[in-house]
Parts: C-alpha cells; sequence; structure tokens
C-alpha cells in the first residue's frame, strides 16, 4: 500500500504544474489543458483519501468531479471556438476584453 | 318734512347728466336744459323758503333736517333746511337761472356748448350742495365739486394758454385752502366726535371746558383757511384776477352766485365756532364766553379789513374791464369777511342780542350777489359788443349800448354804496358793526378806517370804468359793428337790475335782514333804527360815496383833472406801478416757485441720490461683499472639499486600473497570490503556532 502522503505530495505536484502552465503559457489550448491536469490534484486527494479512509464516497466524488471535468473542458472549448471566430486568435496575452 | 328740498340738489345734476350725455345731439339747444333744471330748483327753492318762512313769520328759528341715507356710520347725508340755507339756495338758484340764460346769448357761437352747460349744471349743484349741508363732511364734498367745476369752466378755452394756466392757478390757490379745510374738518371729527352742525353745537355747549382752548382756536382758523382760498381773501387772491380768462358768465357765476359766496357762507356756519352758544331755556341761547376765540375772530376781521383795502388799491389802476371787477369781488368779499368777524366779537362780548354783523355781512352777500352779477353780465354784453377787455379800447358805448349802460349804471351806484340803493344798506351795516366793535377792541376801529378808505376807493374805481367804458369818445375801431346784445342777454340784465335795486328793501321786510338769516336770535332793529342809531356813520359813508364817484366823474367824464397828475410825480408813478404789477405778488409767487419749489425739489432731488439711493446702493453694495464672500466660501471650502475628494477618487483610481489588464492570467495571479496568503496565514495560524507552543 502506498503511504498517503506519497499520494498528496504527487497530488500538490500535479496542482502547482498545473497552475504553472495556467499563470504562464499563451495558448487558450495549452491553458485549459494545464487546468485539467490541475483538475486531477484534486481528484487524486478524493480517491487517496477514500482509500485511506475505507469510505467509498470519496471515489464517488472522484467519478462526478471527473465527469464535471469533461463537461467543464467540453465548455472551454466550445468558448475558445467563439473567441478564435471573434478574434482569430487564442492568444490570450492578445485578448485583453476583461479591462476598464 | 323737507324731503322735496333733495329735488333742489338732483335737478341740475340731472340737467348736468342730461347736457353731458346727449347735449351733443342737439347742440344749439342744449343751453335750455341748463336753464331748465337751474330754473326747477329755483321755483322748489322757492317755495322751501316760503314754507320754511311760514313756519312762525319771519324771525322764528327753523331747524329742518330733510333726511337721506347713511352714508358711512356715524355719517348721514341729509340737508339742512334753516333760514340761512334756505334763503341761499333761493339766492344761488336765482342767480344762476339768470347767468345760465344769459349765457345761451353770450355763448351762441361757441363750439363745446354741451360741455360748458354740463360743467354749469354741475356747478350749481356744487353749491347748492354745498349751502345746505348738514355737516362738514358733505360740504367739503360739494365744495370740492365747485373746486373742480371752477377749473373746468375758467379753463373752458382751454387751447388759449393763457386760460388753461389760469385755471390750473386757481384750481392749485385754492387747494392751500381746501387742504386746511379738510385738517379743519379731520380735526372737528377727532374733538368732537360728529360732523353736524347741531351736533357739534350740542357737544360745544356741553363738553368745552374739557377741550384744549387753542384747539377751539384752531378748528375755526383751519376752516378760515379753506375760505381765504375759496372766497380769495390775501394772500390767497391770486386766482381771482386770472380766473377772468374763463368766459364772462363763468366769472359771473364764480363771482356772484357760487365759488367765492362759499367761503363767505363757510365762516357763517363756523360761527358755531366763533360764537359758541347754549341754550339756557327753550328757545333762549346764551353765549358761552369761555369758549369764545378771541384770536380767530380778530384774524378773520384783520384779513377781511386788509384785503378790503389792498385788493381796491390795485382794482384802481387796471385797465382791463373783468379785472377791475375782480379786484372789486375780492375787495366786496373782504368786507363781508371783516362784517363777520366784527359781528362774530360783538356777538360774544354782548350776548345774542347783538346779531347785526352776521346779518349785515349776509345781507351785504345777497346785495353783492346781484349787483356783481349784474355788473359782469353786462361787462359780458360790452365785450360781446366789442371783443376786447382793455377799457382803453371803449369808450362812448352808452347810445350803442342803452339797455347794458343803464343796467350798468344801476350795478355800479349800488357797488359804490350810493344812498338808497342795496350797497348803500348793507355795507354801511357793515361799517357801522365795525366802528361799534372798536370800543371794545381798538383795532378795529382801525379796520374800520380802512373800510371806508375802501368804500371810497370802490365809488372811485367803479365809476372809473363806467366813465371809460360808456362816457366820451369811442377808442376802439370797427364802431359800426358795436350793437346791443340780443334778448335773451338783456333780460337778465333788467332782472337783475331790478333785484339791484330792490334787494336793499329786503332789509325793510325783515328788519334788518337779521330776522332772515340770524345765528343766534332774531332781533327789531331795522334798517333805519341802525342808521338813526349812528347818523354820524350813515354820513361819513355816504359823503365818501359821492366823493369816490365825484372824483370820477371829474378825472375820466368832465376830464378836468387830468389823470395823469396822479402818476406825474415819481412817488405817483411809483405806486401805480406798484398796483399795476398787483404789488409784485404774482411776481413773488412765480420766484418763490421757482426757487423755493425748485430749491425743495433740488434739495429733495440731492436727498434722493445721496441719502437714499446712498442707502440703497450701500446696501446693495453689501449685499455683493457677502455674497463675494459667501461665493468664495462656496468656491474655495465647498467646491475644493467635494473637487478634492473627486480628485483624489479619480487620481487612484487612474493608478488603480493600471493593475486591471485585461489579461485572464494576470487575474488569476492575483487569486493565486491571495488564495497563496491564505493558505500562509491557516497554516501559520493552526501549524507552526501550536508547533511553536503558542496557545
Amino acid at each position: 500500500m502506498i503511504p498517503l502522503e506519497y499520494e498528496l505530495i504527487l497530488s500538490a505536484l500535479l496542482f502547482v504544474i498545473g497552475l504553472y502552465g495556467v499563470l504562464t503559457r499563451h495558448n487558450a489550448i495549452v491553458v485549459l489543458m494545464s487546468i485539467e491536469i490541475m483538475f486531477n490534484a484534486p481528484i487524486l486527494n478524493l480517491v487517496a483519501f477514500s482509500a485511506y479512509t475505507g469510505d467509498a464516497a470519496g471515489q464517488m466524488f472522484a467519478l462526478i468531479a471527473i465527469a464535471l471535468a469533461a463537461g467543464e473542458a467540453a465548455v472551454g472549448l466550445a468558448i475558445f471556438l467563439v473567441l478564435y471566430r471573434a478574434h482569430g486568435t487564442v492568444d490570450l496575452s492578445r485578448v485583453r476584453l476583461l479591462r476598464w | 318734512m323737507f324731503e322735496y328740498a333733495w329735488l333742489i340738489i338732483l335737478s341740475p345734476l340731472v340737467g348736468f347728466l342730461i347736457a353731458g350725455l346727449f347735449g351733443r345731439y342737439f347742440p344749439k339747444h342744449v343751453g335750455w336744459v341748463s336753464v331748465g333744471s337751474i330754473g326747477f330748483s329755483f321755483v322748489v327753492a322757492l317755495w322751501l323758503l316760503i314754507e320754511v318762512l311760514q313756519r312762525g313769520a319771519i324771525g322764528a328759528a327753523v331747524s329742518e333736517i330733510a333726511t337721506g341715507v347713511e352714508w358711512v356710520p356715524g355719517i348721514r347725508f341729509q340737508l339742512l333746511i334753516d333760514n340761512l340755507s334756505a334763503f341761499m339756495l333761493v339766492l344761488v338758484s336765482l342767480l344762476s337761472t339768470l347767468i345760465a340764460l344769459y349765457s345761451i346769448g353770450y355763448m351762441a357761437h361757441e363750439e363745446g356748448k354741451p360741455r360748458y352747460f354740463a360743467e354749469i349744471c354741475l356747478f350749481v349743484a356744487g353749491m347748492l350742495g354745498t349751502v345746505s349741508a348738514d355737516n362738514f363732511l358733505q360740504l367739503l364734498i360739494f365744495w370740492e365739486i365747485m373746486g373742480l367745476c371752477s377749473y373746468l369752466l375758467i379753463g373752458f378755452w382751454y387751447h388759449k394758454p393763457e386760460a388753461a394756466s389760469a385755471a390750473k392757478k386757481a384750481f392749485l390757490v385754492t387747494r392751500i385752502g381746501d387742504v386746511l379745510f379738510l385738517f379743519g374738518v379731520i380735526a372737528i371729527q377727532i374733538i368732537f366726535g360728529t360732523l353736524e352742525f347741531s351736533g357739534i353745537q350740542r357737544q360745544l355747549a356741553a363738553n368745552w371746558m374739557n377741550i384744549d382752548p387753542r384747539m377751539l382756536t384752531l378748528i375755526p382758523l383751519l376752516l378760515f383757511g379753506g375760505a381765504v382760498g375759496k372766497s380769495a381773501q390775501f394772500p390767497l387772491h391770486l386766482w381771482l384776477p386770472d380766473a377772468m380768462e374763463g368766459p364772462t358768465p363763468v366769472s359771473a357765476l364764480i363771482h356772484a352766485a357760487t365759488m367765492v359766496k362759499a367761503g363767505v357762507f363757510l365762516v357763517a356756519r363756523s360761527f358755531i365756532f366763533l360764537v359758541p352758544t347754549e341754550e339756557v331755556a327753550p328757545g333762549v341761547r346764551e353765549v358761552i364766553h369761555g369758549a369764545v376765540p378771541w384770536n380767530a375772530i380778530l384774524i378773520i376781521a384783520i384779513i377781511g379789513g386788509f384785503t378790503a383795502f389792498f385788493a381796491a388799491t390795485m382794482a384802481l389802476a387796471n385797465y382791463d374791464i373783468k379785472r377791475v371787477l375782480a379786484y372789486s369781488t375780492i375787495s366786496q368779499l373782504a368786507y363781508m369777511f371783516l362784517g363777520l368777524g366784527a359781528g362774530a366779537w360783538l356777538l360774544a362780548e354782548h350776548g345774542v342780542e347783538e346779531t347785526a354783523g352776521y346779518s349785515a355781512a349776509l345781507f351785504h352777500l345777497t346785495n353783492h350777489a346781484f349787483f356783481k352779477a349784474l355788473l359782469f353780465l353786462a361787462a359780458g354784453s360790452v365785450i360781446h359788443a366789442v371783443h376786447t377787455n382793455d377799457m382803453r379800447e371803449m369808450g362812448g358805448l352808452r347810445k350803442h349800448l342803452p339797455i347794458t349802460s343803464l343796467t350798468m349804471l344801476l350795478g355800479a351806484l349800488a357797488l359804490s354804496g350810493f344812498p338808497g340803493f342795496s350797497g348803500f344798506w348793507s355795507k354801511d351795516e357793515i361799517l357801522a358793526v365795525t366802528f361799534e366793535a372798536g370800543s371794545g377792541n381798538s383795532l378795529f376801529t382801525l379796520l374800520w378806517i380802512a373800510g371806508i378808505g375802501t368804500a371810497f376807493m370802490t365809488a372811485f374805481y367803479t365809476f372809473r370804468l363806467w366813465f371809460m367804458t360808456f362816457a366820451g369818445k369811442y377808442r376802439g375801431h370797427d364802431e359800426e359793428h358795436v350793437h346791443e346784445s340780443p334778448r335773451v342777454m338783456t333780460v337778465p340784465l333788467m332782472i337783475l337790475a331790478a333785484f339791484t335795486i330792490g334787494s336793499g328793501a329786503f332789509a325793510f321786510l325783515t328788519n334788518g335782514w337779521s330776522n332772515f338769516v340770524f345765528y343766534a336770535a332774531p332781533h327789531e332793529q331795522g334798517p333805519i333804527d341802525a342808521l338813526a342809531a349812528s347818523p354820524t356813520l350813515a354820513i361819513i359813508s355816504v359823503v365818501v360815496a359821492l366823493g369816490g364817484i365825484g372824483l370820477a366823474a371829474l378825472v375820466y367824464y368832465r376830464q378836468t383833472i387830468s389823470a395823469g397828475v396822479f402818476t406825474r410825480s415819481r412817488a405817483g408813478a411809483s405806486v401805480h406801478r406798484l398796483l399795476s404789477n398787483r404789488y409784485y405778488i404774482d411776481e413773488g409767487a412765480n420766484q418763490l416757485a421757482r426757487y423755493g419749489v425748485v430749491g425743495v425739489a433740488a434739495a429733495t432731488d440731492w436727498f434722493d441720490r445721496r441719502v437714499i439711493d446712498g442707502a440703497v446702493n450701500g446696501i446693495a453694495r453689501g449685499g455683493a461683499a457677502a455674497s463675494r464672500a459667501s461665493d468664495w466660501f462656496d468656491r474655495r471650502v465647498v467646491d475644493g472639499a467635494v473637487n478634492a475628494f473627486s480628485l483624489t477618487t479619480v487620481r487612484s483610481s487612474l493608478t488603480a486600473r493600471k493593475r486591471q489588464t485585461g489579461r485572464v492570467q494576470d487575474y488569476t495571479a492575483v487569486i493565486v497570490f491571495g488564495l497563496s496568503i491564505v493558505i500562509i496565514v491557516i497554516l501559520i495560524w493552526r501549524v507552526v503556532l501550536p508547533a511553536l507552543g503558542v496557545p
């Protein structure tokens, strides 16, 4: 049995790597992919704690979260598609609509 | 009882309305409306007089009220019918009828006849209302109606600048008197609480010791001030000679029947103040000696005596036929005031039996009304014939104007006090009363001397006028056009001539006139008794009258004495210049107006500009300064605070907005940063601190 700490450290690494991607990459698709990586960190946590405590509810939550992540990815891609149609680019450093 | 007396006043008023509103549809005959309505008044007034006299034969006091309406609370609009007012009504309406009749001929070729006759009617209504008023307010109202009408009629030829300014002068000068009169009426209302003659008499008898004696002197003097203005006494005599600019019948109306007589009437009415009486027993009245305003009486007599002499001197040097008559009117009215003053003095001194002065003055008023109307209408007839007022361009008119010259001769004889004519009886009686009063106060002796001198001058200038006009050779031009006036003008002259001779006889009918118009009590003395009582006085006045007539005849008829004799010496010339310039009083008044009034106006102007405007401007400047301070505070402090606030907000937002880049990742970085801090805080709080052992 893999100790809980390893799993948590892996989860934290996934989160930080994903966060780094979100903050640094310019391409929206890559950012979305990074978000997906970040998503996996809590899911892994859920599974780890479920195994640790022996409670199956954690696994249920993990499955729901995966399903939601799929939907989120779909919505994100749809937004980027529209963004591309409107601006001809998915470079986030050039899309500056959310400003004064 | 005597309610029909209202008709006397209403009839001319109706005539006024008809002539004024509808006269333009029948301008040729509008005069008859006037004659008819005033004539109707005369008939009613005559009936009223007969009724009054029948109330207990001649000599019984009648004092009836023709009820009217309560006009304002406390003041009833009603007529007082007593011997005096009943007689005055007859006199005024009779003369006015004749003058209106004469006007039809005189004004035949004039424009604006409806206006003329309407104003005549209103004028007469004003006079009739004045003499029958029951209280001082009513009297004042009708008095002012007369003032208005005198203005309108004197300025009848308003396109002539002299007439317009004469009208203005008449109105303004009498206004001075009217204002005094108004003050008197106000004072009476305040002190006595009533304006009715009978009420005042009762109040005075009951309360005279509680009234300030200065007020008792002041009130009759204020009323006399009104009379001075209306009757053209010194110093308000200026308007009357200029009033000759009006049509001659108007002059006759003003001088004989209305207007100037109202002043004498007013003083006669104010005898209730001059000689207050109380009823000690039914029908017996006694003078209240404590309440007699001796100084007021003296002032009235002095003004009368002085004006009589003063006006007569001005008549001596005048060449305008109407102005000579105007000065003689002033002088004769002054006689009446002298008579009233001396009469009041005697009455107050000797008790109620001594009413000769009062009745003599009113007798003179009557006689003067007749002969002065006659003289004016005759003068009008002359002017109508020769178209000039200047006596130097007349002369020898006796053969052209036989009726006019004869009637005017009768009037002149009456005016100069020729024995047997009406003026003789009344003037002599006034002088006798004045002389008698001299035993009480020697000032009256002086006034008597002035009166005698006036009588001499009166006789002289009257016959100077008559001789210059009718005797000698014609000095004008177009002699063939001079002709006698039409019948409608000569008939009034003849009627008036009859009255001029006959009115002296009234004295015989009524025992020395006093039983007609007495004030306190009737008395028994007949005119012959009065003469017999003081034959020396009568002889003196006869001699004086004859002397004046004789001198005039010598100078202007026989021409044995040249008129130049009087003006040849230097003193004589300067006197003549003084007289023909009317003592420079008119110039003085003009100068007074020029420098005094203009000076006052300039002073007021200065005051207005400097003080009032200064104050206003000062206030405005203060307001401007205050508002500037307020403005400064508003801009600097209030706006400053607001602006500082907004500016800070704007500046800080300018700085702050730079953080809002619009880049998703920047925002994410902020979120991560914040989240990191939260996590670090939680870590410190929950992990590090417990690990270090901090509770």
